[in-house]
């Protein structure tokens, strides 16, 4: 956080007021986070509940999740869903962007085919479909969830091999003959800021498709809760349910992946 | 000679990858239809029922009306999300006291909100509507457009703003003859995005919020065990999305944004 001082200006002026600055800013964004809270607060008591409930019914419904065994077993089941469907992405997906790029004759069939099909189907028609096809099971879930992290993951580690530099890659010929040496030694650790780019990205994904998958294809989880909720108009709990979302997304990005990325980057980036 | 000899084999090379390419839809499409026969259509209906539920939604007045109403609900929330982004995303770049607001509080807030959250939401205040869906393809595309805007507003070289400043004091002038046109890479790459986006969401959105669109076409379909005009409406959102992108945006961005992309 050391601001640079503006040239031509005292260092210690600049400095101040860029965190003047920064303390307005600060003041600003928080104070609407909590005038929106209190309108919340002021305006949920003459409305009726099942359009908008009280931040305290909410957060109530909200502690619910990790506090009684089927909620939280709901949230649990959510969790593996989310992590099976991102290991099941990752693998296919890196599957597919590797053939597209060392077995350059399947390059059109995956890169001009499979991927704009898989990225442009719908979430939801991957969802619909696997219900019929599989039931209500997990492998539905992972089914809906893979057709659409799979191309994420595929199109980041595609333009990642395709950036690689060439020069890297003569050099490490001319130290070895072996191909899987080369692999690992050079070209892995050079694919591993976009590799983790396509998991931060494919984790918020995944977290909101997630939703989508249960909603159809599970009979438990957040998806399932959410729909359960609806049919029953306790929007509480719908809400309850976004809230946890948002909290599991925002603090994973901020805690584990930010943090992580600028390490990699600094390690493997140039 | 080496010359010749190369670009000869990358010609075989590249007609070798057409062929895998052709051969592997041709493949799918085949192994699609032989299933296909072994079992009821409302598992797995044949790419024939497919084609023919397809062409009804773009032939048959009754479909078409759906298929037409997404359509314009797609372009229309696109077209407000980008007004919607580029004002957020000035309004964070002029006034410095809201740059917070807008960009560290309201847009990662609409960026981790889950689509199905905001579908769910959107027919609890405002029933089964238009506005309903407008509500929750705008709000979703919000943020793509202000993270892809305010990376543009970033980028504007603050010597030119200065040289705009210089030669008129009027804010339209500059907004329209400075602003607009180095924004222009920006705004198309969250057209491209937000447009891709939109096509995907739109079956979410009419999901429980619209009485018309593909979308509650899909359900009703799904209701029914029509499994043949399930498939039809996500292939008919495919060659919707492919079309608007060919004839509409592509040209876009080569008037707009250079030769490059």
């Amino acid at each position: 956080m050391t601001a640079v001082a503006d040239s031509g200006m005292a260092p210690d002026d600049g400095d101040a007021l860029r965190r003047a600055a920064r303390r307005r800013k600060a003041w600003w964004a928080n104070g609407l986070v909590v005038a929106l809270v209190g309108t919340w607060f002021a305006v949920s008591p003459f409305v009726p509940a099942y359009i908008l409930p009280g931040p305290m019914l909410v957060l109530q419904k909200f502690l619910l999740f990790v506090t009684t065994k089927t909620y939280f077993f709901h949230l649990t089941t959510t969790l593996f869903h989310v992590f099976g469907a991102l290991a099941i992405s990752l693998s296919i997906g890196a599957a597919l962007a590797l053939a597209a790029h060392y077995v350059r004759p399947t390059r059109l069939l995956i890169r001009g085919r499979i991927y704009p099909l898989l990225n442009s189907f719908s979430g939801i028609g991957w969802a619909v479909l696997a219900v019929i096809w599989f039931g209500q099971t997990d492998g539905a879930v992972f089914f809906a969830m893979a057709c659409v992290l799979v191309p994420f993951i595929f199109i980041n580690l595609h333009e990642g091999l395709e950036s690689l530099d060439a020069e890297l890659q003569e050099m490490g010929r001319s130290f070895t003959r072996s191909g899987l040496r080369r692999f690992r030694q050079i070209t892995l650790p050079l694919l591993v800021p976009f590799g983790f780019a396509a998991l931060r990205i494919s984790f918020g994904v995944a977290w909101k498709s997630t939703l989508l998958a249960e909603l159809f294809g599970a009979n438990r989880g957040l998806g399932y809760v959410v729909n359960q909720s609806r049919q029953n108009y306790e929007t509480e709990v719908i809400l309850a349910v976004i809230l946890w979302i948002i909290v599991i997304v925002f603090a994973g990005d901020r805690l584990f992946f930010k943090p992580a990325q600028e390490r990699i980057q600094r390690h493997y980036g140039r | 000679m080496a010359d010749s000899a190369t670009s000869k084999g990358g010609r075989r090379a590249a007609l070798i990858q057409r062929l895998i390419a052709e051969g592997g839809v041709l493949l799918a499409i085949l192994g699609w239809w032989s299933v296909s026969r072994t079992m009821p259509s409302f598992v797995l209906p044949g790419p024939v029922d497919v084609l023919a539920a397809l062409w009804k939604l773009f032939s048959e007045p009754s479909l078409m009306i759906n298929t037409v109403a997404t359509t314009l609900r797609v372009v229309a929330s696109v077209a407000l999300a980008l007004v919607g982004g580029l004002a957020l995303a000035l309004v964070a770049r002029t006034v410095p006291d809201l740059e917070w607001v807008i960009l560290r509080r309201l847009q990662p807030l609409l960026n981790s909100f889950p689509s199905i959250g905001w579908a769910i939401l959107a027919v609890i205040w405002f029933d089964v509507s238009n506005f309903s869906v407008l509500f929750v393809q705008v709000v979703i595309l919000l943020p793509f457009c202000l993270i892809n805007l305010s990376a543009g507003l970033d980028e504007i070289d603050q010597e030119v703003v200065e040289m705009g400043r210089s030669f008129t004091r009027s804010t339209w002038r500059n907004l329209t003859m400075l602003y607009l046109p180095l924004l222009m890479p920006y705004l198309i790459a969250a057209l491209r995005i937000s447009y891709g986006v939109c096509w995907k969401l739109a079956l979410v959105a009419e999901l429980f919020g619209a009485n018309s669109g593909l979308g509650y076409v899909m359900v009703r379909a799904q209701y029914t065990a029509n499994n043949a005009l399930v498939l039809a409406t996500c292939v008919a959102i495919v060659l919707l999305f492919i079309a608007g992108e060919k004839l509409i945006i592509d040209p876009l961005a080569r008037r707009f944004a250079g030769p490059r992309d």
